[in-house]
């Protein structure tokens, strides 16, 4: 089944099982396992102990839907943002920290804490605001062609890129770097910087993928996908981006001069749309999940086909590792999260 | 999944956008309705979800126009989706000056969109008292006219009938198509904007049976028989500052309407007008007279005619939104018959529609290749399309509707006891009624 090796051990058995009870729209994991938080549908952020499943705090955090969730660097605090216009900082207990101010009433969409963990940024409409870790206003953009699709700090925390129609912005929170501007006449509805730094990637709405090489400049167009190309994920050595669009996954290897002009690597085993994709944090491990409600672990760097294999009852919304790479967790558009044993 | 229907309101600063909308939300049908509003209004309604976006248009790096989208009811309606409550219905106001294309568009080409939701409506809203004041010097008035399913004509307590009459006669002559609605403070029927379901080409048919009559550029033709070769023209004021008229002989037991006559005025209506001003006799042209209309109060016209005898009378407007009088040797005359022909492109020239009729089965293959080859042609002209189509081999009607270079087409319920026949109807600029017919009737098995 889904093109998994039958003499492995191939289905993996749910570690735990929570109902979150309604969709999960975001869902942020501790690498080294102390923390996940789930944040749903109807505004509640539900943290829990990936270890156990255990239920750490529930709140309803947010009036409408929580859109976005970011962990800080050390793990011990984390920021959800809302369709309530507002964005908050909460500790790893559940206990909330600051309001964010100054987002008027445009939904926050994106919230993202700089690598370091000094700095949050959130995107609210056409404006990208950057706080303190206390929650005092840093800066603010002026409005961007329009509203802010995506947020992606450098790795080193040094800038912060935001994507909306007519490209990426580029803000520079280090002394002697300027701002830039990567233009692009359309939507770019989905963005990944690689953890070395030198490659921006974004999807677009007109189903491509664009990179930009940040020290050249240069920028190349992958079309031929067939759906949107929502999700980007790169490796942990910034040596292959996967991006869906398709039930298919597309993985772009950008060894040497690649991957212009080469044959990117296609993932089949999906029945559906892939809906979310995540690397490991080491060693390279894919997991993608599917509105099939399929969940797939690969080894992209060696092969084609899938090691591992999980499912969840309704479309998969949302992926991470966790615990070291030894535990997945998935979560579902029915609210439910599980974890799995890698 | 059930799609979501969503309903488009357009429509010009103050034509009542927001009172409708207001009284939509206040209605009780126990729907959980989302607003996507895209001016500040005056909504407080706790039961919807209202959500202030800015209209932003995504034109695609191809450049095509059919890939024009609104990008942010991409985000705001795929996020709404996020959660276990879903809505019944979603409301998407825009802006006076949006043109309703991308918004439409929306839901034919974004996957996402496309999956989740169907455009059931697109309703303009119109204030029939200053109407003219937009019409004629913004693409957008007439798009938001041209891509409605519904359109209400609203404020009709701040015009005349005549004048009323007379709106409602412009709006028809650019989109056949649409039901409409008059009303003073939007007060509709909700059921009769919501739900309509965009598609129903059955309901323009039944309410509007000469939809499909062949279009004419003179909203009224008489038969007279005169005594002598004068003949005068009293005209007063009326909604425009000229009236086109055209005035042939006619064999003895005709009548101007008749299709013969009436064609050969259509014919007589695409030679060059000559101007005419009140109070001089000219001789009457073969072609058109334009009768202008300066300052105020009433203007006479003395015509001479070749002979006396029966002739046709033909005019751009109603004779009535003038007041306008004939007279001959002094005297009166009434029309011996008179007949009003549906408003074509009499004031609008650039969008029109065209509806063609036609029994018999059409080859599947050939209708495909035809509307293809429109669409690819001319889709940047056409705003709407919508047909019902019997399809030579298949049980069910053959239905599909489109949005400039988009469509979608879908086998329908049985044909039934039904009489088994097509129709067509294109909304658009330059539009070549003859073309179409043509290419139309060559699809036939």
């Amino acid at each position: 089944m889904f093109g998994v090796d039958s003499s492995r051990n191939a289905e993996m058995d749910a570690f735990w099982r929570v109902e979150g009870g309604d969709y999960v729209c975001a869902l942020i994991a501790e690498p080294a396992g102390k923390l996940c938080v789930a944040g749903l549908g109807d505004g509640t952020i539900l943290g829990l102990n990936p270890r156990d499943g255990a239920v750490l705090f529930r709140h309803k955090a947010h009036v409408g839907s929580v859109l976005s969730l970011s962990l800080s660097a050390d793990g011990s605090a984390f920021a959800s943002s809302g369709q309530d216009a507002k964005a908050k900082l909460w500790s790893a207990g559940g206990s909330l920290l600051a309001e964010l101010p100054g987002a008027d009433s445009a939904w926050v969409e994106h919230i993202a804490w700089s690598p370091r963990g000094e700095r949050i940024s959130t995107a609210a409409g056409r404006r990208v605001r950057t706080f303190g870790k206390d929650g005092t206003l840093i800066s603010q953009s002026d409005p961007l062609e329009s509203s802010v699709t995506g947020l992606a700090w450098r790795a080193d925390g040094t800038a912060l890129s935001a994507i909306c129609y007519g490209g990426v912005h580029i803000f520079p929170f280090k002394d002697g770097l300027n701002k830039r501007h990567l233009p692009f006449k359309g939507s770019l509805i989905s963005l990944a910087w690689s953890p070395d730094a030198k490659v921006i990637a974004c999807g677009s709405q007109d189903c491509s993928i664009h990179f930009w090489r940040l020290a050249s400049g240069q920028d190349s167009q992958m079309t031929g996908y067939p759906f949107k190309p929502k999700q980007l994920a790169w490796d942990d050595e910034s040596r292959l981006l996967a991006t869906s669009g398709h039930a298919d996954i597309t993985v772009w290897d950008f060894r040497g001069k690649g991957p212009e002009g080469s044959q990117p690597l296609q993932l089949s085993a999906h029945k559906g749309l892939c809906t979310s994709l995540s690397f490991s944090h080491r060693k390279g491990m894919l997991a993608s999940g599917s509105q099939d409600t399929s969940i797939l672990i690969w080894q992209p760097r060696s092969r084609l086909n899938p090691v591992r294999v999980a499912f969840l009852e309704t479309e998969v919304t949302a992926l991470q590792w966790c615990d070291d790479d030894r535990l997945v967790l998935g979560a579902d558009s029915s609210g439910r999260i599980v974890a799995w044993k890698v | 999944m059930e799609k979501i229907p969503v309903t488009v309101l357009t429509g010009f600063l103050g034509s009542g956008k927001t009172t409708l909308l207001n009284r939509i939300l206040t209605e009780n049908h126990g729907k959980r309705i989302a607003v996507i509003e895209n001016e500040f209004g005056e909504i407080g309604i706790d039961q919807a979800l209202v959500i202030n976006a800015e209209e932003e248009v995504f034109e695609m790096n191809n450049g095509c126009i059919c890939c024009t989208v609104r990008g942010d009811l991409i985000r705001i309606l795929g996020n709404l989706m996020k959660r276990r409550d879903k809505f019944d219905h979603i409301l998407v106001e825009t802006t006076g000056m949006a043109d309703p294309g991308p918004v439409a568009q929306t839901f034919f080409v974004d996957d996402d969109m496309k999956d989740l939701f169907k455009l059931d409506g697109i309703i303009t809203l119109i204030d029939a008292k200053h109407l003219h004041l937009h019409i004629d010097d913004t693409a957008e008035c007439k798009g938001q006219i041209a891509f409605a399913d519904v359109i209400v004509l609203n404020k009709t307590d701040l015009v005349t009938p005549a004048e009323l009459e007379a709106v409602e006669r412009r709006v028809t002559g650019i989109n056949k198509m649409a039901k409409v609605l008059r009303a003073t403070n939007a007060n509709v029927a909700i059921d009769a904007v919501l739900d309509v379901g965009g598609f129903d080409l059955d309901r323009a048919l039944t309410t509007k049976p000469d939809f499909l009559e062949p279009e004419y550029p003179f909203e009224w033709a008489g038969t007279f028989d005169l005594k002598s070769q004068s003949l005068s023209l009293d005209l007063g004021d009326g909604p425009d500052p000229t009236m086109d008229i055209v005035i042939r002989s006619l064999s003895g037991t005709s009548d101007a309407h008749d299709e013969s006559n009436a064609v050969g005025a259509l014919r007589s209506w695409s030679h060059e007008a000559t101007e005419v001003s009140p109070g001089a006799t000219v001789a009457v042209p073969d072609g058109p007279m334009t009768l202008l209309l300066p300052g105020s109060g009433r203007r006479k016209f003395d015509l001479k005619l070749a002979g006396a005898g029966r002739v046709g009378i033909y005019t751009q407007h109603m004779p009535s939104e003038f007041e306008m009088r004939f007279e001959s040797a002094g005297a009166v005359l009434d029309p011996l018959a008179e007949h009003e022909f549906t408003a074509g492109h009499t004031h609008d020239e650039q969008v029109t529609s065209v509806g063609i009729h036609l029994d018999g089965e059409l080859d599947e293959e050939r209708v495909n290749r035809w509307i293809n080859k429109i669409l690819r042609e001319q889709g940047t002209d056409i705003f709407r399309m919508k047909g019902i189509l019997n399809i030579k081999g298949k049980n069910n009607r053959f239905v599909f509707q489109g949005v400039h270079m988009l469509f979608d087409a879908s086998e329908d319920r049985a044909w039934g006891k039904a009489p088994r026949t097509n129709d067509i109807v294109f909304i658009g600029r330059k539009l070549d009624r003859d073309a179409l017919n043509e290419g139309f009737k060559a699809c036939l098995a």
